[in-house]
């Protein structure tokens, strides 16, 4: 069976910036994968050349064996898109039956609208929807179709507590039923609960890819913080993966917290404003490319 | 295509803004003017010779208004995120350009006849069934060129900017075409200006069905503006996909 998403070689430059470099990825059917990475990583660029909204400089793109425009008009592709919006002067219910009325095979609007939670919205107006409601709005067109191949670019940004926790119980939900769930993130916890494969993007490259346990054991760690003017020997202490920080502060990586401080007041008597954190993905990041950023 | 056709229809139709300007306007100015000069007509014959022309001037201006607002509104689609949308749906954009453009021909039509129908049942306007079917017919095919002038300001502007230059270009065309006040009252300078804007062959098609005479002229004007309109708009449209994000 053809890959759900097959990448490579993918470079995507913006006048003279290159925001993806030779990236390959290729993701098979069934896999829920999270692209996780910082703004800016290059996870937009990759997903939207994944749906074929432009040209890439290099490289090429397969989607269900087939390209990206040709399997978005065969409704194998649902996708939620950053700047993707909803007509105005419309009532949800009339934008879902026009998309649904698309696709050969569609959800069945009753299940649809139970599914993804929009339940009493079919006759509000587009424009009176909620950040939260838009975006649920925006999955129930992605889905009309039951696209095998499910393709989501920080789908919870507009999205309170409550309202991710729903969508994510969604897309496991989705997951289980077999369908390919693709989806860009830059929160490590959504990727951790939802994905069983995790793709780290940064600065337009795969620097870690791996089952989301593999990934979070590697990236979960925790940073030490304290200020020392002088930072010979930081990087040689146990458990230490990266040395950060600006000026007097320095930012230890650590994959042992316990080890860290313990051979630190070991050696040294006073370890002014020591903080002890659990790693930004920023932090994280700076572990899996070893500090070479 | 026919259910997209009908999802946009619907959607121009709830703007109450829209079907002010492009039919309630145009149908109020024709009683005005109409009664207030026509009423210093010193013969009957004078009267309904000002009455016709005013409502042809008129059914032109609503054609003209209801062909760009219409049409225009495809810039508010890009910016509400619409038809980046529709990019990940099984809608062609080639679909989303032609349902547009049947949108704004079919939405001509209402303004064309209710002022018609004020021309014949409030001024008392006189012409045989056949000139009143020509009239329609004639400036309906007409509105075509501001169709597609719409469908170029619509795809080359962003929603702020399109929605100003729809506004200005209507009047524009309005009043330097000789829709609002005849060019025979222009200064020559003008009357010459008047003759390089559309919308003065539009009214000039008009007044030509409705005197009988070969509106040849007017046609083969109105046809070169129709094909530099939808010359630009399919050079605008390939250099910027539908999709592309405002900005």
């Amino acid at each position: 069976m053809t890959p759900a998403l097959d990448i490579r070689g993918l470079t995507v430059r913006y006048g003279g910036t290159t925001a993806v470099h030779d990236l390959d990825l290729t993701i098979g059917r069934g896999e829920t994968v999270a692209l996780l990475g910082t703004n800016g990583a290059g996870k937009s660029s990759t997903v939207n050349a994944a749906l074929g909204l432009f040209r890439p400089a290099a490289g090429t793109v397969e989607v269900l064996g087939r390209s990206p425009l040709a399997a978005v008009r065969a409704g194998g592709v649902g996708a939620m898109l950053q700047h993707g919006g909803l007509p105005s002067e419309t009532r949800v219910g009339e934008v879902l039956r026009l998309v649904a009325g698309r696709y050969e095979e569609p959800w069945p609007v009753t299940d649809l609208v139970t599914t993804t939670g929009i339940d009493g919205l079919l006759d509000r107006r587009c424009e009176q929807l909620s950040g939260g409601q838009r975006q649920r709005v925006l999955l129930a067109l992605a889905l009309a179709g039951t696209p095998p191949l499910l393709v989501l670019d920080e789908p919870t940004s507009a999205m309170d507590v409550e309202g991710r926790q729903a969508f994510w119980a969604t897309m496991r939900d989705l997951a289980g039923r077999g369908h390919t769930v693709v989806f860009a993130t830059h929160h490590l916890a959504e990727a951790d609960a939802v994905a069983d494969r995790v793709v780290v993007v940064d600065g337009g490259r795969v620097v870690a890819d791996g089952s989301s346990a593999a990934i979070k054991s590697r990236i979960a760690g925790r940073t030490v913080r304290f200020s020392c003017p002088d930072r010979t020997g930081l990087g040689d202490l146990p458990g230490v993966t990266a040395v950060g920080g600006t000026g007097d502060l320095v930012e230890l990586a650590t994959t042992d917290a316990e080890a860290t401080l313990r051979a630190l007041l070991t050696a040294r008597d006073r370890l002014p404003e020591l903080e002890v954190a659990g790693a930004s993905l920023e932090q994280a990041f700076l572990t899996l490319t070893g500090g070479t950023r | 295509m026919t259910a997209l056709l009908l999802f946009q229809l619907r959607r121009v139709l709830r703007s109450w803004e829209y079907l002010f300007f492009t039919v309630v306007l145009p149908a109020l100015f024709t009683v005005f003017f109409t009664q207030v000069f026509g009423g210093q007509a010193g013969s009957g014959a004078e009267y309904q010779e000002y009455a016709r022309t005013y409502m042809v001037a008129m059914m032109a201006y609503g054609g003209l208004g209801a062909a760009l607002g219409a049409t225009v509104r495809l810039s508010f689609d890009r910016a509400s995120g619409w038809l980046r949308q529709v990019r990940v749906l099984p809608i062609s954009g080639r679909e989303v350009v032609a349902a547009d453009t049947a949108v704004g021909m079919v939405l001509v039509l209402p303004s064309l006849v209710v002022v018609a129908l004020v021309g014949r049942f409030v001024n008392g306007v006189q012409l045989g069934l056949g000139t009143w079917a020509a009239l329609v017919g004639a400036l309906w095919v007409g509105s075509a060129v501001f169709v597609a002038l719409g469908m170029l300001l619509g795809l080359a502007l962003e929603q702020k900017a399109a929605g100003a230059a729809m506004g200005i270009v209507s009047v524009v065309l309005a009043a330097l075409g000789g829709l609002w006040i005849p060019v025979e009252v222009f200064p020559d300078g003008f009357r010459r200006v008047a003759q390089a804007v559309p919308s003065y062959w539009y009214g000039e098609l008009g007044r030509d069905v409705v005197a009988g005479t070969a509106p040849g002229l007017a046609v083969a004007v109105l046809a070169g503006f129709a094909v530099l309109f939808a010359g630009a708009a399919l050079a605008v449209g390939a250099r910027r996909p539908l999709h592309a994000v405002a900005g």
